[in-house]
Parts: C-alpha cells; sequence; structure tokens
C-alpha cells in the first residue's frame, strides 16, 4: 500500500530549495578557477606558481561566496520574518480583513462564495491556521520557505569548492602546462554541460535534457567570453595609462 | 446617494424570509417606518455582524413600528441559505440583483459592483428621513439606527445624543 509522507515530501521541497546554490556556487567555481588558470598560465613562467595562485583564489572564492550566501540569507529571512510578524499583528487587529481577502482568493481559486466562506470560517476556529494560510495565499509567504544561512552558506562555499575542482584537477595531475589548461576547459565545458543536464533538465522535469545542458552551457561560457572581449577591449587603456 | 426629503424610489424584488423565497415592495410594506440597509455580499465576514445586529434588534425596531428590509446583489437563494447559516434573520433579504436598487439609492459600487453599506431610514411618506454610508470594511451601528428612529419618531427637535427619556429642544426652533 503506498503511503504518503508529509514530512518527507516537506524535506524534499526544502532541499529543493537549495538548488540555486548549489548551481550558483559549481558555475561559479568552474569559471572562476578556469578563468584564473587561463589568465595566470600566460602570466606566470612557473606551473607550481599557477597553481598556488589558483589553488589561493579558489580558498578565498569559496569562502567569500559561502560568506555571501549565508548574510544575505540571513538578511533576507531577517527581512521576511519581521514582515510576517507585521502582517499577522495587523490580522490580529483585524481578522476579518483577512477573513474576506482569503475568501476572495479562494474565489479566484475555484471555490463558490458559499463554499469558500464555510472554509474561512472553520479556518477561523484555530487563528493560526486561518493566518498561515493566509500568509500562503495572499502573500506566498510561510514559514517554511524561509531559507536556512548557515545551510546555504556551506551549500555556496562547498559547491564552489567542487567547481573549481574541475579545472584545477587536470592541471594538477597534467604536467604540462599547454595540455592541463586544455584538459581543464574541457572540463569546465563538461561540468558546465552536466550541471545544466541534471538541474535543468532531469530534476526540472525538462522533455529533452541534453538541450538544457546545452542551453546551462551556453549561457554561461557566453558571459565568460563578454567579459574575456570587454578585458580585450579595455586593455589598451591599462596599458596607455601604465605608460 | 440620496440625501433626507428625498422620495424614497420604490422596488418590487425578490426576497428570503422565514425560510422561504417570496416578493417584496416598498408599497406592500405597512410599518410607520422602514429601515432600508444595503451590505455588499453574503457570505462575507463583516455583513453578518450587522444582519445579525438588525435581528437580534428586531423587536426593538418592531415597538417603534418601523420594519427593517437588508439588500445586497446576491440572488434570494443565496439570501435564505445564509440566513440559515446566520441561524435565521427575522426580516426579509432582497435579492437586487444587479445592483438596479442600489444604483437608484446610488450606494452602488461600481468597482466592486456590490452595494455600499448604506442605510436608509424612510418615514411614513417613504422619504428618506435619514441617511449614512460606511466604509466598505467597517460595520455599521444599530444601536445608532434605532436611536435615530426613536428621534425621528418624537416629531421633536432632538440635541445631539439625544437618548428617550432626554429633554428635547425648544418646541419654537426648527433648526
Amino acid at each position: 500500500m503506498a503511503s504518503f509522507k508529509p514530512e518527507e515530501k516537506r524535506r524534499a521541497f526544502e532541499r529543493l530549495g537549495s538548488v540555486r546554490e548549489i548551481v550558483f556556487g559549481i558555475q561559479d567555481g568552474v569559471l572562476t578557477t578556469a578563468g584564473v588558470l587561463a589568465g595566470l598560465s600566460g602570466a606566470l613562467s612557473g606551473r607550481s606558481q599557477v597553481i598556488l595562485a589558483a589553488l589561493a583564489s579558489t580558498a578565498a572564492g569559496a569562502l567569500s561566496m559561502g560568506a555571501g550566501a549565508y548574510l544575505g540569507t540571513r538578511a533576507e529571512t531577517q527581512v521576511m520574518r519581521n514582515e510576517l510578524e507585521r502582517v499577522r499583528r495587523e490580522s490580529e487587529r483585524q481578522p476579518y480583513i483577512v477573513q474576506e481577502e482569503l475568501l476572495a482568493a479562494l474565489g479566484k481559486e475555484g471555490l463558490s462564495r458559499e463554499a469558500g466562506y464555510r472554509v474561512v470560517k472553520l479556518l477561523s476556529h484555530a487563528p493560526d491556521a486561518l493566518f498561515s494560510t493566509a500568509e500562503q495565499k495572499l502573500y506566498g509567504l510561510s514559514g517554511s520557505t524561509l531559507g536556512n544561512p548557515a545551510l546555504d552558506g556551506l551549500l555556496m562555499g562547498a559547491a564552489f569548492l567542487a567547481g573549481a575542482l574541475a579545472p584545477l584537477l587536470p592541471f594538477v595531475l597534467i604536467a604540462s602546462v599547454r595540455y592541463g589548461l586544455i584538459a581543464g576547459i574541457a572540463m569546465t565545458a563538461i561540468v558546465l554541460f552536466a550541471v545544466g543536464y541534471v538541474f535543468e533538465g532531469v530534476l526540472a522535469g525538462e522533455r529533452s535534457p541534453t538541450a538544457a545542458g546545452l542551453r546551462f552551457l551556453a549561457i554561461a561560457l557566453g558571459a565568460a567570453a563578454i567579459g574575456y572581449l570587454v578585458g580585450l577591449l579595455i586593455s589598451p587603456i591599462g596599458a596607455a595609462s601604465a605608460g | 446617494m440620496l440625501k433626507p426629503g428625498d422620495p424614497a424610489p420604490p422596488f418590487d424584488l425578490p426576497c428570503a424570509f422565514d425560510g422561504k423565497l417570496s416578493h417584496l415592495s416598498l408599497d406592500g410594506i405597512r410599518s410607520e417606518m422602514v429601515v432600508l440597509f444595503f451590505y455588499p455580499r453574503d457570505f462575507s465576514f463583516i455583513c453578518p455582524t450587522e444582519v445579525v445586529g438588525f435581528h437580534k434588534a428586531q423587536p426593538a425596531f418592531k415597538t417603534e413600528h418601523t420594519s427593517i428590509v437588508g439588500v445586497s446583489a446576491d440572488d434570494a437563494e443565496s439570501h435564505r441559505r445564509w440566513a440559515v447559516e446566520l441561524g435565521g434573520v427575522s426580516y426579509p433579504l432582497l435579492a437586487d440583483a444587479g445592483g438596479r436598487l442600489a444604483r437608484a439609492y446610488g450606494v452602488f459600487d461600481d468597482k466592486e459592483q456590490v452595494a455600499m453599506r448604506a442605510t436608509f431610514v424612510l418615514d411614513r411618506a417613504r422619504t428618506v428621513a435619514y441617511c449614512v454610508a460606511s466604509p466598505i470594511n467597517v460595520g455599521r451601528s444599530v444601536s445608532e439606527t434605532l436611536r435615530i428612529v426613536r428621534a425621528i419618531r418624537t416629531g421633536r427637535l432632538c440635541p445631539a445624543d439625544w437618548e428617550p427619556g432626554a429633554e428635547f429642544g425648544p418646541a419654537d426652533h426648527k433648526f
């Protein structure tokens, strides 16, 4: 007999809420490290110097991204929690306003006015149930959708590190700088495609995960290519001011 | 919105009363005065406090020879079911489909497509003796309506916050 376990479902949904941090972290880790390796390979003569600089950049990037995600989610959570409390205080002062708005929202979702009235009236017997339903239906807010700053920070940092390994490992393992770089860039492309394939394709239920992977790869590499072109354009200015 | 002294627009509309569907016309009301109150909707959360409030005060209005009639744009069957939901309503609820009557009294909210929260007290000649409209989210005072009815029925000059038993203004003063 099939069993429905809402708690497990809820936890699964909460885990899905971390997709943003994972995708963002991996994509940034991959591209930043590939860019550092490509840039330093031309500028520095020693392979070990390039590796050390890339490791330092990876560590700094992971810490910075993790801290940024932690602080960002914490600020967002505090603002949202404050707003939820404000809305709840208002609702407690004027419950009939919430009742009327909830009734209208249920009507828009297809319930007759009479049926909606009965639902809201029943909910009104338990104010917590009324307010949490109103928060979700009217404002799209709920306590469970608030992020976890520590988890978001850890995931973002770890994802950045994992992404950074893709171009870095081949570079470390292959003795030739040139071939190491080529392998690193190839790994970068493979990882970007894989992230798109898994997250935007398979998990998102897209009909063609391959197309999703290619789209993700194109957007990520396109952004990097534009950044490179901008660098080329402004480099004469830098050279002129240095001269 | 109509003002005191204006003739009350007549009506002959379906209604729900005493658990049944019926018809009611202004001409058919024999009481000395009529309280005609418009409200936005059946099955809402502010209106029942007023509808129930008038229901509870109905004996006091009857003592003042005053009939109460509620009006909204809902149909008569909706009124009937809502009256049951509220545990019974001791006066008729008029079905003003499309809000024609509310428009005639100048209290139809075109944006929301509902009647405003407005009360009219009609005198024996069926002219407007008193009228008031409340914001959509503020219920009106039933006791104030009853006080107004009592004051009007004295035919005397009643000072502010006059209550039965209090002194009247000078008989030779008009204002």
